[in-house]
């Protein structure tokens, strides 16, 4: 169902505007009911919002999980969603330095429901659960920081040092203020 | 002459003042040689001129004895005039004299001698200042009073035409007649030689005169003379054509120019006498322009120029008539009493007095034209009045900028209400249209009305509900203008719905033969309307989201509370602004309307469906309609005028005339509506489910959400004494329901029966009745106090009501109470409306602001409030029911619960 919807749609884009500005209408709405059930019911340590009124680019939030290396640490992701959305996957990065085995420096995931396995019926807040999730159990065969990787099991002190030396409070909010 | 003079005349005697003493004085010119001749000599010229000094000066002594004026002050003049003169004996001597003097070789041969009319004039000079102008002055010394003027000027006409004819008299009979015999000896014989010293006897006459005149004129105070003429002038003109303007300066006392024409006589001769001492120059004809200018002032603020109210007619004929043939035929006349050549009127003269006339009525009429809109139809005499001013480009500069001026000082202000606001627009617009048809001056003087009207946050509802009400209240009276509705709206309203074609560009069409620019004034964005239609100009008074927005709350209250079963006026609404607005927009509002029309139909067939089989039982659908995709929202059933007798005695009955009416309602294409849950009274209930489980077989699986809330109740109450019977919300009933004796059957499962079987009347306290129906306190509350209102409750503690089962228990006292809270409840039922308003949205939605805003400070760092107001407006669907103020309400809030943190404007997460 996904993909004939998926080539109809491009098709569609590509052949009227008119259509394609219908479909970027379709993730609008799509996005609002979204932000509007994370608001509703949020769960804890994580939270996302959209940075203008365009509503497709996003910043989120995401508290490290408690007995992982990145408790008590918080991430800032940036979602970027395609007018496909929901029928192709936003791209996330991670804002804030992390050391992690499936996240490189630059803050690329490698997460497959981000890619191959992604599907429409997922939407930001299982994306990022998944991310929370994905702090404290990392895919340890297909890393993209094999270091981290490899202390993971190693040497949990290091590990954590390596966490706690590469995260970055985010100086731009400056909430230290408060 | 006066005594100083005299006495220094006796010593030195000046001829200059003493003309009197004929006799030489000075010694004899006796001349020079001319260089190169003989120094003296018997028959030298020199002789001859000494002769002729002498005997010159003796006829200049004869002369001037003769023709001087005898010395009398003004008052004896009178005497001279009329039983002759005191003149000496005009003897030979004296004739030889004037004709030695004038014609003859006594004649002033160069300008060393003085002429005998230059001495003439200089005598008259002498005299006039010596007894004559005193007298002058006496009148003219002081301000002249109104009442004197006429008087005054009578009299200086009358003294200066005596002392003209004194001076003539001796001109005219004894000077004129020599010049005029030497003029006619002379003529005939060849005048060549002395043509150049020649006095034209026409010529000295017209001179003499001038130089009298211009004694007269100078003599006088020139600014007075010319204002009290001008007064007079303008008062005779005033009582001519009957203009009674002030009546403080009527001249008294003279009644005879009451008559018309006598008047107008005396206007004549009073102008001609004064033409004829010269005081009818240059002055005089101003002094009458400027009498004119105010006469004609004056006609226009007269009763001639009134408001014609009654016929509606203009009175501009009236007025050309008159600047025709009362205003230019006075002019006339009285210039040819002025001007000694009549002259003739052109007609463009007319025209343009014409023209200034009514110019300035147009002006006048500008000046009260708010009073003409606002009085709008029975002014129309004052607007065609206008209409005709109108047509210099000017003209419409003026009644724009004035009439704005007139409307932001008397409209567009505070106190005055949003209702009275569109009224007076849609007069502006009616009457602006009779007056310019293009529509230009409309759009200028409007734009202001328009802007004002678009901040007010009422005038759309306004708007709306007036074109929905009804123009005719259940009596047939026409309603009392409320603050909400306005009539004028509503009036509109029940007109035919023009036909037109939308948005077609008329300079597109080639085809259009009547087509025609736009007129030069036009602003850019000017769009000539063809349809002259007030609703037209109220419903583009907003951007059209707006106003949809608007018209979506209030027809979906209007729909929700509306009793006509058939919607002619939602419908022929709907019509009306699809016309205007283009259909495309109004979506929700046609399936709002579609909605109610099938809810009648579906409670239709539903209830023929009763009689057939038995009622399944309710089934729980397997899935919500949530999850199906594309399907139009859930509907929510109203309960409407369904109708419960919960009976006072004991045991209930179930009467089978309880009538359900469900509206089936698209949620989706709604707006936000009341969603307060309670209990229904159980046989309601039972209807509901019955209903429900009806409706999903008619709709194939649809299911119903219930809005208790929305919906009215017919009830009848049967008390011991007496049976009540209401039209009341929902929650009022349930309320009152809930004072039914209960039992404890298993419907009551929720409730606890506290019934009593006493003829007393069960007590109820709040905190019971909100755990009994499930109740929002504040609605109970409402309830009670309606009931209270309908002397069905009675307060007998804090919060305690009891059932009044007997009216006759109860005291006048208590009644009155009842009767003050009925209409408290009156008042306050009125906010109870089925849609939400924006401060109970903005309750109900507090704690997802809150989460919005928690949300958007966490991921998007610190911001002022200016922007997390924008963001909220953005990103909460449905937007911010608020403002800034609300705004930092609830950022306070969250300030204080420590879950934020602020500096100065900017608001931040707290973090921990």
């Amino acid at each position: 169902m996904t993909t004939s919807d998926i080539s109809s749609n491009s098709e569609a884009k590509i052949s009227t505007p008119s259509r394609s500005s219908t479909s970027s209408a379709n993730v609008t709405k799509r996005l609002q009911t979204e932000l509007m059930s994370l608001m509703m019911s949020s769960p804890p340590g994580i939270s996302a919002f959209p940075n203008d009124e365009n509503l497709l680019q996003w910043t989120a939030t995401i508290d490290g999980p408690d007995a992982t290396p990145y408790a008590g640490l918080s991430f800032k992701l940036s979602f970027e969603f395609p007018n496909t959305y929901p029928l192709t996957p936003p791209t996330v990065l991670f804002k804030t330095p992390i050391y992690h085995p499936n996240i490189d420096f630059s803050g690329r995931i490698c997460l497959d429901i981000l890619k191959d396995k992604w599907s429409a019926i997922y939407n930001v807040q299982s994306v990022l659960l998944s991310l929370q999730s994905l702090l404290g159990e990392p895919n340890n065969a297909s890393p993209l920081n094999g270091q981290a990787a490899e202390l993971w099991d190693k040497d949990p002190v290091e590990y954590k040092r390596l966490v706690l030396a590469r995260h970055r409070d985010d100086e731009e909010t400056g909430l230290g203020s408060f | 002459m006066d005594h100083k003079s005299l006495v220094f005349a006796s010593v030195f005697p000046v001829p200059s003042i003493s003309h009197t003493t004929p006799t030489p004085i000075a010694t004899p010119d006796l001349g020079f040689t001319a260089p190169g001749q003989s120094f003296g000599g018997a028959l030298s010229s020199n002789n001859a001129g000494q002769h002729r000094e002498v005997k010159r000066n003796l006829a200049w002594s004869t002369a001037t004895r003769f023709l001087s004026l005898p010395k009398a002050a003004y008052g004896e003049h009178a005497q001279f005039a009329t039983t002759g003169y005191g003149r000496p004996w005009k003897g030979t001597d004296v004739t030889e004299a004037l004709e030695y003097l004038l014609a003859g070789d006594g004649r002033s041969a160069d300008d060393k001698e003085d002429g005998l009319i230059d001495w003439y004039t200089n005598e008259v000079r002498i005299h006039f200042v010596s007894y004559v102008h005193p007298a002058l002055r006496s009148i003219w010394d002081t301000e002249v009073e109104c009442q004197k003027a006429w008087s005054a000027l009578a009299e200086t006409q009358q003294i200066l035409q005596q002392f003209q004819r004194l001076c003539l008299q001796p001109f005219n009979d004894h000077i004129l007649p020599v010049l005029q015999q030497d003029n006619t000896k002379t003529t005939s014989a060849n005048t060549q030689t002395r043509g150049t010293t020649q006095v034209q006897p026409s010529f000295a006459s017209w001179k003499f005169q001038r130089n009298l005149h211009a004694l007269f004129v100078h003599s006088l105070p020139s600014q007075r003379f010319s204002k009290t003429l001008s007064y007079v002038l303008y008062n005779s003109g005033c009582r001519l054509f009957r203009i009674y303007v002030d009546k403080g300066n009527a001249i008294p006392g003279d009644e005879t120019i009451e008559n018309i024409p006598v008047l107008r006589t005396a206007i004549m001769q009073l102008l001609r006498g004064l033409h004829e001492v010269g005081l009818g120059g240059e002055q005089a004809q101003k002094a009458f322009a400027h009498a004119m200018d105010k006469l004609m002032g004056s006609f226009i603020v007269s009763h001639y120029m009134k408001v014609d109210w009654y016929a509606r007619k203009s009175v501009i004929a009236h007025l050309r008539q008159w600047v025709k043939d009362g205003f230019s035929t006075l002019v006339r006349q009285v210039m040819d009493c002025l001007k000694e050549e009549s002259s003739s009127l052109h007609a463009i003269e007319l025209q343009q007095w014409q023209d200034m006339a009514i110019g300035r009525l147009g002006r006048s009429r500008v000046e009260n034209l708010f009073d003409f809109v606002i009085n709008w139809d029975r002014s129309l005499g004052a607007i065609l009045d206008i209409k005709e001013f109108l047509k210099t480009p000017a003209a419409k500069a003026h009644l724009s900028t004035s009439f704005s001026q007139q409307v932001s000082r008397r409209l567009l202000h505070p106190g005055a209400t949003t209702t009275y606001i569109l009224n007076v627009y849609i007069h502006i617009i009616r009457a602006f249209n009779e007056l310019e048809p293009k529509g230009v001056l409309l759009e200028r003087v409007a734009r202001p009305v328009r802007r004002y009207l678009k901040e007010r946050d009422d005038t759309a509802r306004i708007i709306i509900s007036s074109l929905l009400a009804d123009i005719h209240d259940e009596h047939g009276n026409k309603f009392v203008t409320s603050g909400e509705l306005s009539y004028e709206i509503a009036a509109e309203m029940q007109k035919p719905i023009p036909t037109f074609s939308q948005d077609q560009d008329d300079d597109l069409n080639w085809n259009d033969m009547n087509w025609q620019p736009h007129p030069t004034d036009a602003s850019p964005d000017y769009k000539k309307s063809k349809v002259e239609d007030v609703i037209w100009f109220l419903l583009t008074l907003y951007d059209r989201e707006d106003f949809i927005n608007e018209l979506k709350n209030i027809l979906g209250d209007h729909l929700l509370r509306n009793q006509d079963p058939e919607y002619e006026k939602e419908i022929r609404l709907l019509e009306l602004i699809k016309l205007r607005l283009g259909d495309d927009k109004l979506q929700a509002c046609e399936v709002m309307l579609s909605d109610v029309l099938d809810s009648k139909r579906i409670n239709a067939s539903i209830r023929e469906d009763k009689i057939g089989p038995a009622i399944p039982p309710p089934l729980p659908s397997p899935h919500t309609p949530e999850n199906i995709p594309r399907t139009p929202q859930p509907r929510r059933p109203v309960p409407a005028a369904a109708s419960l007798k919960p009976p006072s005695t004991p045991t209930v009955q179930e009467p089978p005339s309880h009538i359900l009416n469900v509206q089936i309602l698209s949620s989706f294409f709604w707006p936000a509506l009341r969603e307060d849950t309670f209990l229904v009274p159980a046989p309601i209930h039972a209807m509901q489910r019955a209903y429900e489980a009806r409706f999903e077989r008619v709709k194939g699986m649809r299911k119903l959400r219930w809005l208790p809330a929305l919906g009215r109740v017919k009830v009848e109450l049967q008390l011991d004494d007496r049976t009540v019977e209401a039209d009341v919300q929902t929650w009022q009933a349930s309320v009152v329901y809930a004072f039914q004796p209960q039992p404890g059957e298993e419907w009551v499962g929720r409730g606890k029966g506290k019934g009593k079987a006493s003829g007393e009347g069960i007590t109820r306290n709040v905190a019971q009745l909100v755990l009994m129906l499930e109740m929002d306190e504040l609605l109970v509350r409402n309830a009670l106090g309606f009931w209270v209102g309908q002397s069905v409750l009675k307060e007998t503690g804090t919060d305690t009501f009891t059932v009044l089962e007997s009216l006759a228990l109860e005291t006048a006292a208590s009644a009155a109470a009842a009767q003050d809270a009925a209409e408290v409840m009156q008042a306050e039922s009125v906010q109870a409306s089925a849609v939400v308003s924006q401060s109970d949205l903005l309750m109900q939605n507090k704690e997802l602001y809150r989460q919005f805003i928690l949300g958007m400070l966490t991921n998007q760092g610190n911001m002022p409030t200016q922007r997390i107001l924008m963001m909220l407006k953005m990103a909460v669907p449905g937007g911010f029911a608020g403002g800034v103020d609300e705004l930092r309400g609830l950022l306070g809030e969250l300030v204080g619960e420590g879950r934020l943190g602020v500096v100065g404007e900017v608001y931040g997460v707290r973090k921990g």
